[in-house]
Formats: structure tokens, sequence, C-alpha cells
């Protein structure tokens, strides 16, 4: 399964992400004791199977049924209770959105809905295992937050941030091991943006395992003498309405990029921003209005044009575009 | 389970003023549903008035019974019940389906005694077996969670991935009652979606059932007293409430058309005079008949 872990690549101790969720459930565990977690049938795929081995009291199964798993975990915190339920995010996110939207999310319950093997590397399971459309679903969705983690130190911190603030959080976790960005001491704050390259050309917006793709695009365009800048958008819903439009107003353009599709999700969160505060040409990384098929992870962001070379290329057309409508 | 004249008198009385609240809040709000709400009103009665335990004066109580309403477009009915049983004003109910007042659905945020928010049929149990767990959590042994849930909804898959959980953890703290009222949105049950051997489903996902006269208060106190004190032993229970859709006002009976439909001020007045004649009561027509001008007709076709 070599190929599936682009990890590699990237060299520098690149941590799992699912080792990181199921680490943090544990710690979490231990500060809450009003945390369940929840799981359809898919512990040992999702690393919540080390939250079962260590509290097996709050751990609850309900087999293969996404629909009650939301429902019995909107009943858990009617009473009291923090429940994680833990499934693959396109079960999470298609099969049971109604019980997400009216259950939890209309009375505002404190549950926080970890979406496992989003985006591209899920392995070879292809268009229904691929959770492309979570972020635009979600973000629509009044009373929820939404963040994508850039690593396993980020998703700590973005657990952490969850379990803190009482309400539903929706949250990715990538099946991929991802270089570290951010040491351990970092801290998570919602709608708070980092800005992790200053750059004077262009701005790349990055979210969740995207962020790493940004900051190599940037050694890219540096090699062409492109100053790029790169900031990390962990926090989805709410955004960084400043740090975006303070930032776009000193490079001129942007680039986003998401492991998700670009209809609706995080890069059209982005130009939501921009079209109000500060209209610059964009250009936007993601999955094209497709569905994602089966294939090598590596295969797919290549094919998918989501790789750092096409983060660069895009910049490049962004800048062109700002030159062009500054003639 | 004996109940003493007085007592079977004043759920007799619960269960009018269900009915009268409920109509009165359907015509004023322009919207409703009166069958569905007019079936639950004995059940409804004996619950709030006899079976269940709850303090109106301390709605988060936590050792209270909770009560999900699953077929939460009944929610005339349970607001009714709630004001009478005196977690809010009497008055309060004619905020219904107005804005910033009772949602149309349930919406626990504007209700005080709610226990759920909710719309989509299919939905409540799952939500009602998170919190017969949570007793079980927090080791609450006498506490008990009652959903309530359409015949229609039945058809719901989410219904049966609940049913099929409560028993896999014995949730015997669990009572399910089923407003068997034989109508759908647009037909009968039978002609809808069968779901008959209805009883059979719910023992073959293992629950033990109990079929009862949804609208005879003596049998419900005696089955709600059953199912809390006498029948638990690891197993989930569901009441099968037997009920007239709309009963009470003729026109209403077993029909479709009444599902969702408020009437006019002219309607309602007639249908609560009827009412109180089958109730033997003193005849008593809609007391919003002049209020009914004061509200914004502008808009229209509501």
């Amino acid at each position: 399964m070599v190929e599936n872990r682009v990890s590699g690549e990237f060299g520098n101790n690149p941590v799992e992400m699912r080792d990181a969720f199921g680490a943090t459930l544990v710690e979490l565990g231990r500060q809450y004791p009003k945390m369940i977690t929840l799981d359809a049938d898919l512990h040992t795929s999702s690393k919540a199977t080390m939250f079962k081995k260590a509290y097996p009291d709050r751990f609850v199964q309900v087999g293969i049924a996404e629909q009650n798993l939301f429902g019995i975990s909107a009943g858990l915190a009617l009473s009291g209770f923090m429940p994680f339920p833990s499934t693959f995010a396109v079960f999470a996110t298609r099969r049971a959105l109604d019980q997400i939207a009216i259950s939890i999310c209309f009375p505002n319950l404190n549950v926080k809905i970890p979406g496992s093997y989003v985006g591209l590397p899920t392995s070879r399971a292809g268009a229904s295992h691929n959770c492309i459309e979570d972020i635009a679903v979600m973000r629509a969705l009044p009373n929820m937050r939404v963040a994508d983690p850039a690593d396993g130190a980020d998703l700590r911190a973005i657990m952490r941030a969850a379990a803190a603030v009482e309400g539903p959080v929706y949250f990715r976790i990538a099946r991929m091991a991802m270089p570290p960005i951010f040491g351990a001491d970092h801290k998570f704050e919602w709608g708070k943006g980092v800005l992790l390259r200053e750059g004077r050309d262009v701005t790349l917006f990055g979210t969740g395992i995207m962020t790493t793709f940004c900051l190599r695009a940037a050694d890219l365009l540096a090699g062409e003498g492109i100053s790029a800048e790169v900031i990390h958008l962990g926090s989805i819903k709410p955004i960084d309405r400043e740090l975006i439009a303070e930032s776009a107003a000193r490079t001129g353009c942007a680039v986003t990029a998401e492991n998700a599709t670009i209809n609706g999700g995080f890069g059209a969160a982005v130009l939501e921003v921009l079209g109000e505060e500060c209209p610059v040409p964009l250009q936007r990384i993601g999955v094209r209005d497709r569905w994602v098929d089966s294939g090598g992870i590596k295969e797919l962001f290549t094919h998918h044009g989501m790789q750092p070379e096409d983060i660069a290329a895009a910049a490049k057309v962004a800048m062109c575009d700002k030159r062009r409508r500054s003639q | 389970m004996h109940l003493s004249p007085e007592k079977l008198c004043e759920l007799d009385e619960i269960a009018y003023q269900i009915r009268r609240l409920s109509l009165e809040m359907i015509t004023f709000g322009k919207w409703g549903h009166i069958g569905g709400a007019f079936s639950m009103a004995e059940f409804l009665s004996v619950l709030y008035f006899q079976a269940m335990s709850v303090k109106p004066d301390a709605p988060q109580w936590e050792d209270r019974d909770r009560l999900v309403l699953s077929k939460a477009h009944g929610s005339p009915a349970l607001y009714a019940v709630l004001a009478l049983r005196g977690f809010y004003p009497i008055e309060q109910v004619y905020s219904y389906c107005e804005l910033g007042g009772f949602e149309g659905h349930t919406d626990m945020a504007r209700t005080p005694g709610l226990e759920s928010s909710g719309g989509p049929l299919g939905m409540g149990l799952s939500v009602a077996v998170g919190m017969a767990l949570a007793m079980r959590f927090n080791e609450n042994a006498r506490g008990r969670v009652f959903c309530i849930l359409g015949d229609g909804e039945s058809n719901e898959g989410n219904v049966w991935e609940a049913a099929m959980s409560a028993a896999h953890y014995h949730l015997d703290n669990l009572i399910a009652v089923i407003d068997y009222n034989k109508v759908m949105a647009k037909g009968f049950v039978w002609e809808e979606m069968a779901i008959e051997p209805f009883a059979d489903k719910w023992r073959a996902f293992g629950w033990d059932v109990i079929e009862v006269d949804g609208h005879d208060i003596e049998a419900l106190a005696d089955t709600f007293h059953r199912a809390r004190w006498v029948m638990p032993r690891g197993k989930p229970i569901v009441v099968i409430a037997h009920t007239v859709k709309g009963k009470g006002v003729e026109m209403a009976e077993f029909n479709y058309k009444w599902h969702t439909h408020a009437p006019d001020a002219q309607t309602a007045d007639a249908m609560l005079r009827e009412l109180a004649r089958n109730c033997q009561r003193p005849e008593q027509g809609y007391s919003k008949l002049g209020a009914e001008e004061v509200k914004e007709e502008f808009y229209g076709g509501e």
C-alpha cells in the first residue's frame, strides 16, 4: 500500500492523520468524562478503536446504520453527553444529512462529527467513498462549524477546540500521512487563519492536507522568482475574513486549494469573502464538478489537477490575470 | 390499575381541551395537522397527567421522564398538553406558527417542556434511544423515555434501525407509543404502504408489544402502568394505540383531507361546537373569531 501514501514524497516523519485522530479521542476522553464515541462498524479504519480500547464503557456500537448513529448522538447530547459519532465522511454527510441537520444542528446540540476518509485519498474505493461535497454541504447548515486540518498537530488542536466550544462541529480526517507543519504547542482558533509564509505576488489559500501542497507550490514558484504567500485556513466556518481580505489586497491575486469539490466548498467560501470585500483574480484548485474514480492516490491528485505543480500553474494564471486587468 | 372517578374525569377533560386548543391553534395559526393532533388527545392526557414524572416548574429536573414527539407535525396537541400541565400560560399556544412563536414543527428552543426538535419523519426513535442509553450511563433506573410515532412514519427505514438498536441494548426503559390512526397524508395506510402485520414486525425486532384502544383512558392508564412497572425485562416496549384520525369531529375522522388543513374561522366554530356536543360539554365556538380580523391578511393564500 506504499503507493497510497504520498508521505514518502513529503519526507520528514509524516504523521498518519487517523493515528492523530485516535490518540486525540483518547486524550479528550480523559479530559471529558461525558464524552462518548459512537461508531458504525468502521472503528479500526477510522482509528476510533483507540478510544474503544481506552474507554470501552463509553464506546457505543450502532452497526451499519448511520441515520441511527446521528439520532442516538442527538439523544445523548440532549441528556448532557458530548458524542463523537464516527464514520466515513460520505456516510455522515450524505446518508445522514437530515439527521445531522434537524436532529443535531437545528437544536444546536453539542455533537462533534469526525468525517473520515475525505477527498481523494481513500484507498481505491471509487466515487461512492470519495467524499468531495461535504465542505459545501456542512457549511450550509446554520450553527455548524467546519474545519479541515493540515497535519496531525492541527487535527489535535481542532479536536480540542471542538470539545471546548458548545454546539455542533464537523471536522475532516484524510486517510493520509502528512509532514508536520505545526509544532506540538500549536493552537487552533475558530475563525482564525495562519500565515505560514509571507509573499508579495500571489496568495495561496489552503485548507486541510492541501496546505502542504500549497507550501510545496510556493517552493516551486520561488524557483521561478515568484514570491507566494501561503495561508492555512483550517477553520472553514467561521472563516477568517480579515486575513483573507488583507492578504488579497496586498498580493492582488489568489489561488485556493481544497481536497474536495470546488462547487460550494472552501474555494467558494474564500471567493464569497473576496467578492464582498476585495475582488481580485482567483483560481480554484479542487475536484471540478466530477466524480472521483478509483486509482492510486498520487495518480488521482495528478488526474484531478491538484498537485503542487497545478497550484503553481494556477498562481501564474492568477498573476497574469492581475497584470492584464491593471493594464 | 385503578383510577378514581375524579381522575378519569380530569383526564377526559384534558383530552377535550387538547382538541379544543389544537383546533384553535391551527385555525389561528393558519396551518397544521388536525387529524394527527386529535388522534393523540387521550394518550397525551394520560401520559402527562398520570403516567409520566415531570415537573413543570423545573422543566430541566434531571430525573424526569422524557417524551420525544417523532411525528412532530402533531405539535399542536403537545403544545396544548404542556400548557395544560403548567409549563407555560395557555395564551402562549396562540403564538403557534407566528414569527418568533411556537414553531409549526417542534423547536425545543421555543417551547418549554419540549425534549427534542423535529419535523422530518422517522428520526425521533433514534433520539429516544440515545436518551434511554444516557439514562443507563447515568445509572437512572426509574426514568423512562417515551417516543410517539405515527403509523405512516414506520415506512421510514430509520425507525427500524432505531428499533433494532433498542433491542440490541436491551432498553426496557424505552416505551414507544404508536398513534395507529390508520390514515396518512394522502390516503389510508393500507393503500399507501402496507405495514401489517405491524405488531409482529415489532416482536420480530425484539420488542414487547401491547395493543390498546387509544381513546380508552382507563385502558391507556393501565397499559402505561404495565409498560412502566410490570413488563420491563430486558426488552423495549411498544404500545400500539389504535386511534381514529381526526377523532371528535365527523368531517375530519379517517379523512386524509384533514391531514394538513387549517379551517377558516366559521368552519372552526362549527367544528368546536360539534366537538363539544360529542363530548357532552356546553356548546362553545371559536373563541378567536374577533381576533381573526387583526391578523395580517395582506399576503393572502396562506
